[in-house]
């Protein structure tokens, strides 16, 4: 069953036009996975699906709520975690963690101290996310993210910039989420789509190229690996 | 409310634990009142604008200007680190948002006052001096409120338009004309039509009531009445107000939907 409908999206900047009639179905329960190169449109679908940018036409429709009629119904329902951490620098982990369950009305001890063992931040609690390592960081933005135990989170390059131990560490933790919760997610790592997501969106200069799993994406380029697939799918759209 | 209050405390706790911020709303103001006091003991106490009665409403005033400082540096920054989009997915309201700037700014205002009236206190006790009677000082804080307010909305409106690093430089730009056009230091009355400029803007007029109510009830009163620069000088204040508030909240809406 679809949880997200997106039908002929559009997204044009004053010069750029990012997104170019997209359609896309994206189940529920499911990590689905949107890789692009640099200005591929990744993030610009994501803002809109999260409500932080305006379409400019098509339709979205998030678990049966149109984006634009319903913007407040969705809101309660969703959870991202940004490419920038995006968390209160000045607050303490703890306090970041309240900060969050606060605004969802769900400041429960019990819920923070799931996530404190889950994401392991016993260690850092009372240190002020400013100072914290960049692994440290992303995992506090997913946890704070999922304090609202959302339906749909959505995670945009989680794992950009860290080092091969916090990635593989952050993957077992977006495995796990995955068991509760739909995810989205953007990354421009190959290797992390492969490892993760069950379906795949591959995107090109605002325009989807393909949409399928690892295995039905490779058998339709021919390709021995994703990467090739990936490659070969990306210059057959230059050609176009 | 919950949701007003969660968002405060994070902000109050965002800007107390940035130690410039504090040293400019805190500090600055202590160094300016007792600067000015020892400049006025050793000019034998001939200058009346360096009287604590004087001072202190023009102190306040000014630093009032650092709220809107400290204000435009947390908007803007959260702006700058995605936080603010980051929230703007979550179930909070526009209305949630720019009260808990708001709360955060009339808190740091309220800390400026009773830090400047208890040094006031302080330094009149220091150096032999009458201090403002307690009915003055009352009416003094109440006649700086719409400045404090201003200065609020004004912060929340620099700190959406502009970055962490032009910000600043803009806050400091109004911070100085805060300070040299209000008459804080400098006897405006002496300087013909160049009152005139400083009347329309609200900073002068501020300080004029706000030396009205602590000279009401002494000598200092010959000087400063509630007459025509006090009545008309609450028209630009009012205007002021009302301008940056609905600038603020105008833009500040924006900005949930704008894709910069």
């Amino acid at each position: 069953m679809s949880i997200i409908s997106i039908e002929n999206l559009t997204k044009c900047y004053k010069t750029k036009k990012a997104l170019s009639d997209v359609s896309l179905q994206i189940n529920e329960g499911e990590l689905f996975g949107l890789l692009g190169v640099n200005g591929a449109g990744k993030t610009t679908l994501i803002k809109i699906l999260c409500l932080l940018s305006k379409k400019t036409s098509g339709s979205v429709v998030i678990n049966g709520f149109d984006i634009e009629r319903d913007a407040e119904k969705i809101k309660e329902i969703i959870a991202v975690s940004p490419q920038e951490t995006a968390i209160a620098n000045n607050l303490t982990v703890k306090e970041n963690l309240e900060f969050f369950a606060n605004i969802y009305s769900k400041n429960n001890s019990e819920i923070i101290n799931e996530l404190i063992n889950d994401f392991d931040l016993s260690s850092v609690l009372s240190q002020k996310a400013k100072t914290l390592s960049g692994g440290y960081k992303r995992r506090l933005s997913i946890a704070v993210a999922i304090i609202s135990k959302p339906k749909i989170l959505f995670l945009d390059e989680p794992t950009l910039g860290l080092d091969v131990f916090s990635r593989r560490e952050l993957w077992q933790i977006i495995k796990k989420l995955q068991k509760s919760t739909t995810i989205i997610l953007t990354s421009h790592y190959l290797e992390e789509i492969e490892n993760l997501c069950q379906r795949v969106a591959i995107l090109s200069k605002g325009k989807l190229v393909k949409v399928g799993s690892i295995q039905e994406i490779k058998e339709a380029t021919g390709a021995n690996t994703f990467e090739d697939a990936f490659i070969k799918l990306l210059s057959e759209g230059e050609n176009e | 409310m919950n949701k007003i209050l969660n968002f405060t405390k994070r902000n109050l706790k965002e800007i107390l634990r940035e130690p410039v911020i504090c040293i400019f709303c805190l500090a600055f103001p202590i160094i300016m009142l007792s600067l000015f006091q020892i400049i006025n003991n050793y000019t034998g106490g001939n200058t009346p604008m360096f009287e604590m009665k004087s001072l202190l409403p023009a102190i306040i005033m000014f630093s009032y200007s650092f709220v809107m400082l400290a204000l435009a540096q947390i908007v803007s920054k959260d702006r700058q680190t995605f936080f603010l989009k980051r929230l703007y997915s979550t179930p909070m309201r526009p209305y949630h948002f720019i009260l808990g700037y708001f709360f955060v700014g009339i808190i740091i205002g309220t800390m400026q006052t009773f830090t400047c009236i208890i040094c006031g206190i302080i330094i009149s006790l220091i150096a032999k001096t009458v201090f403002v009677s307690f009915t003055g000082i009352i009416l003094m804080v109440l006649s700086q409120l719409p400045v404090l307010l201003i200065c609020v909305f004004l912060g929340i409106l620099f700190g959406i338009l502009f970055s962490d690093k032009s910000a600043p430089g803009v806050c400091s730009l109004f911070i100085n004309v805060a300070g040299i056009l209000g008459g804080c230091w400098m006897p405006i009355e002496a300087m013909g039509k160049f009152e005139l400029i400083c009347r329309l803007l609200p900073f002068y007029p501020s300080v004029y009531i706000g030396r009205v109510a602590t000279a009401s009830l002494n000598s200092f009163g010959e000087v400063y009445q509630f007459d025509s620069v006090a009545k008309l000088g609450t028209i630009p204040i009012m205007i002021f107000l009302l301008v940056s508030a609905v600038l603020s909240i105008v833009f500040f809406k924006r900005s949930m939907t704008s894709d910069t």
